[in-house]
């Protein structure tokens, strides 16, 4: 969607505009009463979400990189499952998602006042996502620092990540004046999305979570197949973007 | 007094019944004339989009640079309110305007020659009842040498046979109709024969298909594989009638000319029209084709984005489902000699023809953002392939062309 777009659709603006809607339409229905005939169309319509472009960090300094990627390895390790979480790119996700909308929050309300809502209500904050990692980022660092005899938590053994990882889900860590907890639900949630969300957000890897699960990706329907009881589905997973069988290969 | 009286209602009498006779403004002449003017659905073009009706300014584009329609409504001054009805048969007729001048073709004068003088009467009479629009257009936007008009003259000589349409008295008077639409004020050749370098109809391809405006408008012969021959009249007077039937839905051009024109003609003559073109056969048969072997790599990966993304709605039968979603397994449109329409369709997405005997529209999405010219062009080669379909495999490099001329593509 357009930043223009994006801002036509405000939420103050769409208030006002229904407001003066309503105000306005008892007195004008009946002069504007008309059929509508056909449906609009237009030709290559479709907001389709940019694929990412691999590379470099875009939103992370290369030290959170590396703590992020091993906090992602921990979340999700390698087994014979799947890869880890590092090698599946959910760090280079949340990296691109913290880089966009989601990062400063440019498509949700962030006007005050901002009570503390129930736990279904999500985060009620002015902290953007963006700035409470790089803040809690460094806040890991520094007691990691402090705790573990100057070493980051890249450094460390997988026993301690594990154990510092569950002190923080549990409450039971401080991070110097960050809610612990507040960030490993993020840190979680954000690469659980990025293993399973389409590979061309940057994680999920060659569809692996897809098919580790056997998700068949994104599909329109299954016309052909709903009367098939008890039989396998036959197709592989397919992203958004496609996959290798839709090229010729030479 | 009394004979002043007897003389007035004499002359009354008189002039009313003259009126009834010869006057063309007779209610009788300008209903005829309307439903002519929507059997050939002169509107379309002399409408600019968003403009009143029949004032033209639509902008053509054709091979040799723009045309524009004109206005044909009867204002004295920028329409044609001052023509005669002669004047009015001679353009239709000939080609030719009151001033001597001659018509480009973009106006189908070279189908429009078979109307009877009969018809063209009643088309001026309903002309000359609509609201006169004071609206000049500059119709002639041609570059040099086309521009000059005197040029038509020679074009005429090699392209035009002048002629009222001569019925065939071994035929039924259903399919003298049928004929009289679709070779006359219907003008079917202007978009599906092809044209010659000079933009003239290829009279030995009659109605086999041609290319024009981004479209391809297909073969409509009876030829069992590439035109119409595996319909049936029913399913021609469905198509036409409300822009879809079993087999497939109307869109684009022919889209708009079934919901403007044929879905208000009458039955008598969607039926005369569905005769005559099932009577119609093909000067180049195209029964011989062979499909591309489905383990070539255009196939397999044609296949596999077809499984993907096609599918789901057209089915991997490539019957799709019945006013909903167009067969593409026997269909002609797929397996036309040029790959245009389905290219643009592919790219840009479609929406079918709606009428009140269909309202649905149905729509497909564009793919242009999601599938690569390569990609494009192996599903295409894949469906024109299979399911007993046959043509010719389509390339890349066409997908690419026709997306970088499609505007936002």
């Amino acid at each position: 969607m357009t930043s223009a777009l994006r801002s036509a659709l405000s939420r103050r603006r769409f208030l006002t505009s229904t407001g003066v809607a309503l105000l306005i339409a008892p007195a004008v229905s009946n002069g504007y009463a008309r059929t509508i005939t056909g449906l609009p169309w237009e030709p290559n319509a479709g907001d389709y979400p940019k694929p990412v472009v691999p590379g470099g960090w875009v939103f992370f300094t290369g030290d959170e990189g590396v703590a992020v990627e091993a906090i992602v390895d921990r979340l999700i390790p390698h087994d014979d499952l799947s890869v880890g979480g590092k090698e599946a790119g959910c760090a280079v996700y949340i990296d691109r998602q913290l880089a966009g909308s989601f990062g400063d929050s440019s498509w949700l309300y962030m006007r005050p006042p901002f009570a503390k809502g129930t736990p279904s209500q999500g985060m009620q904050s002015p902290v953007v996502p963006a700035q409470r990692f790089r803040t809690s980022l460094a806040a890991l660092d520094s007691y990691c620092k402090q705790t573990y005899s100057g070493k980051g938590f890249a450094a460390l053994g997988a026993d301690q990540q594990d154990d510092l990882l569950k002190g923080l889900e549990a409450g039971k860590v401080q991070l110097p004046n960050v809610d612990g907890k507040a960030f490993f639900d993020l840190v979680l949630q954000s690469t659980m999305e990025g293993f399973f969300a389409d590979p061309l957000y940057g994680g999920n890897k060659d569809m692996v979570s897809w098919k580790m699960i056997g998700f068949p990706g994104a599909r329109y329907d299954y016309r052909d197949h709903i009367s098939k009881h008890n039989q396998p589905y036959p197709n592989p997973p397919v992203s958004i973007t496609g996959r290798a069988d839709w090229s010729v290969r030479s | 007094m009394k004979r002043l009286i007897r003389y007035t209602l004499v002359a009354l009498a008189l002039g009313s019944s003259a009126a009834y006779a010869g006057d063309d403004q007779s209610f009788t002449a300008i209903q005829k004339g309307r439903d002519l003017a929507i059997l050939g659905d002169c509107a379309a073009c002399h409408t600019a989009p968003g403009g009143q009706a029949y004032a033209g300014g639509l902008e053509l584009q054709t091979p040799f640079g723009i045309i524009a329609s004109s206005n044909i409504t009867p204002d004295r001054e920028t329409g044609i309110g001052a023509w005669s009805d002669e004047q009015f048969y001679n353009a239709l007729h000939n080609g030719t305007t009151p001033h001597g001048s001659h018509l480009y073709p973009a106006m189908p004068y070279p189908a429009y020659t078979k109307l009877t003088r009969e018809d063209t009467d009643a088309i001026h009479a309903y002309l000359q009842t609509l609201q006169p629009v004071n609206k000049s257009v500059v119709t002639n936007r041609l570059p040099f040498p086309f521009n000059i008009r005197a040029d038509m003259a020679v074009w005429n000589a090699l392209n035009f046979t002048e002629g009222t349409f001569k019925p065939d008295p071994q035929k039924s008077p259903e399919w003298n109709r049928g004929a009289y639409i679709v070779e006359g004020l219907g003008h079917c050749g202007t978009c599906h024969t092809p044209k010659n370098v000079m933009g003239g109809d290829k009279n030995s391809a009659h109605l086999e298909g041609a290319s024009l405006q981004g479209w391809f408008a297909p073969n409509i012969t009876n030829d069992q594989r590439l035109g119409i021959g595996s319909w049936s009249e029913d399913d021609l007077v469905q198509y036409l009638k409300t822009g879809s039937n079993a087999r497939t839905i109307a869109s684009g051009p022919m889209a708009e000319e079934i919901e403007k024109s044929s879905a208000r003609w009458t039955d008598a003559d969607l039926k005369a029209v569905a005769v005559y073109l099932k009577d119609l056969k093909p000067a180049h048969p195209g029964d011989n084709a062979q499909p591309i072997a489905a383990d070539d790599k255009r196939m397999t990966a044609g296949a596999a984005i077809y499984k993907d993304r096609c599918a789901g709605c057209h089915q991997d039968s490539g019957k799709g489902g019945a006013k909903l979603f167009p067969a593409l397994a026997g269909s002609a449109i797929v397996q036309q000699p040029d790959a245009t329409t389905l290219m643009r369709v592919v790219l840009q997405g479609s929406q079918g023809a709606g009428t009140s005997g269909a309202p649905t529209h149905p729509a497909m999405p564009s793919f242009s953002h999601t599938l690569n010219d390569d990609q494009v062009a192996s599903v295409l080669t894949y469906i024109r392939n299979s399911w007993g379909n046959a043509a010719s495999a389509v390339a890349g490099g066409d997908v690419k062309s026709l997306r970088k001329n499609s505007p936002g593509g």
